[in-house]
């Protein structure tokens, strides 16, 4: 990937839509014009752990697994935000499907995770992405195959039909 | 990119393909069943399907071909075209 | 186990055996209240459940009550995800779960619906604890 320039934290703010507690993305640290990586730092102050039991164990600080995956996932919300460029404006991101999103390895407070996304297809507003989410250089999730969409923001009305979340 | 590396066309196998992309029972596929009027396929699933039969038989669809990935019988046309031009 | 969701899936049908298979499938109720934490970020006075917070619905109804033959499992991976509607504070998601077993594992299928119709459904792949 060539040595693309990444994205400032208040650049991935401006970007995506998602506020505490769940813009999972810290920065970006390259942003091509294809593939995306960027940096989610977790710890102890992560919001989730407010339900930690009074002595919890390893196992019990394994940060949500499903998180990884809205995490990774807008890293590829903000390359794909940035290739539909201002037909994007007013819509909303929406996912509509994943495979093959296995997990490796859990997460703990203190690890920085590095999630990397590479765009597979688009074509129209929908668009395809595949990856790998690191932690010291070791895989902690891959992504088969996420799609992603922008939708017109009313399209998700209960009254509208089909979207999704 | 060898064809041999990849695997060989199979209608069935094919079938098998596109039902389990499109979440749907392989009865459905029949060879004629429109993706998206007959299987509900919307324009996220119809992506996916060219997407999975690219990386499967290691072939690529252009965006202008796209639209004839609507039956199965179609579907096996393109690749069938697609694996002859490229051996 | 920390989750970003706090509603808790209501069992409404107990996990039994399909007659002649090895499957098991049984049935729970999620109500999605506004005042779930996920909503003030996602996104800020447009209120969506995040995809990822339906799948956390269908996870912890599937690991509230495994299969008896299955014994003590574990999530291995996502097979596949499909999001079919938007779910939206104040929804109560219908959870249909199917249990069969996979090679050394289980699959857990799980349709998800709400008031306004199909929401999600979902393919998860779960192995025994002790395999590594």
């Amino acid at each position: 990937m060539t040595a693309a320039a990444g994205a400032t934290s208040a650049e991935v703010r401006a970007t995506l839509p998602h506020r505490y507690p769940i813009l999972l993305v810290d920065r970006v640290l390259e942003l091509g014009e294809q593939e995306i990586r960027a940096v989610k730092a977790v710890t102890f102050n992560e919001p989730w752990y407010a339900g930690l039991g009074p002595d919890p164990d390893q196992e019990d600080l394994a940060y949500p697994p499903f998180l990884l995956i809205e995490s990774w996932t807008q890293t590829a919300g903000v390359l794909a935000k940035r290739l539909a460029g201002s037909e994007a404006d007013g819509q909303v991101m929406l996912f509509g499907s994943m495979t093959g999103i296995e997990f490796h390895r859990p997460v703990h407070p203190g690890d920085v995770v590095e999630h990397h996304a590479r765009l597979e297809r688009a074509v129209n507003d929908t668009m395809i992405f595949e990856g790998v989410s690191r932690v010291a250089g070791e895989p902690v999730l891959t992504v088969g195959r996420i799609t992603m969409a922008f939708r017109p923001g009313e399209q998700l009305n209960p009254a509208a039909g089909p979207a999704t979340g | 990119m060898s064809i041999d590396a990849v695997a060989p066309l199979d209608r069935e196998e094919l079938r098998k393909l596109l039902a389990d992309t499109i979440d749907t029972d392989v009865s459905e596929v029949s060879d004629d069943a429109d993706f998206v009027e007959a299987l509900g396929v919307d324009s996220l699933m119809a992506l996916e399907v060219v997407v999975v039969v690219e990386r499967k038989y290691g072939i690529k669809i252009a965006e202008t071909e796209m639209r004839s990935v609507r039956t199965l019988e179609s579907t096996y046309e393109l690749v069938h075209n697609k694996l002859r031009v490229a051996s | 186990m920390i989750s970003p969701v706090q509603a808790v899936p209501e069992r409404l049908r107990p996990l039994a055996r399909e007659e002649g298979s090895e499957s098991w499938s049984g049935s729970y109720s999620v109500e999605i209240s506004e005042s779930e934490p996920v909503f003030a970020g996602h996104y800020p006075d447009f209120p969506i459940f995040p995809g990822v917070c339906v799948m956390e619905c269908v996870r912890r109804a599937a690991e509230a009550e495994t299969p008896p033959p299955a014994g003590k499992l574990r999530l291995d991976s996502v097979e596949s995800t499909r999001f079919l509607s938007a779910v939206h504070p104040g929804d109560r998601l219908a959870i249909e779960l199917n249990w069969s077993p996979r090679g050394e594992g289980w699959r857990c299928q799980a349709k998800v619906a709400t008031q306004h119709g199909q929401a999600a459904t979902m393919r998860l792949r779960y192995l025994p604890e002790a395999v590594a």
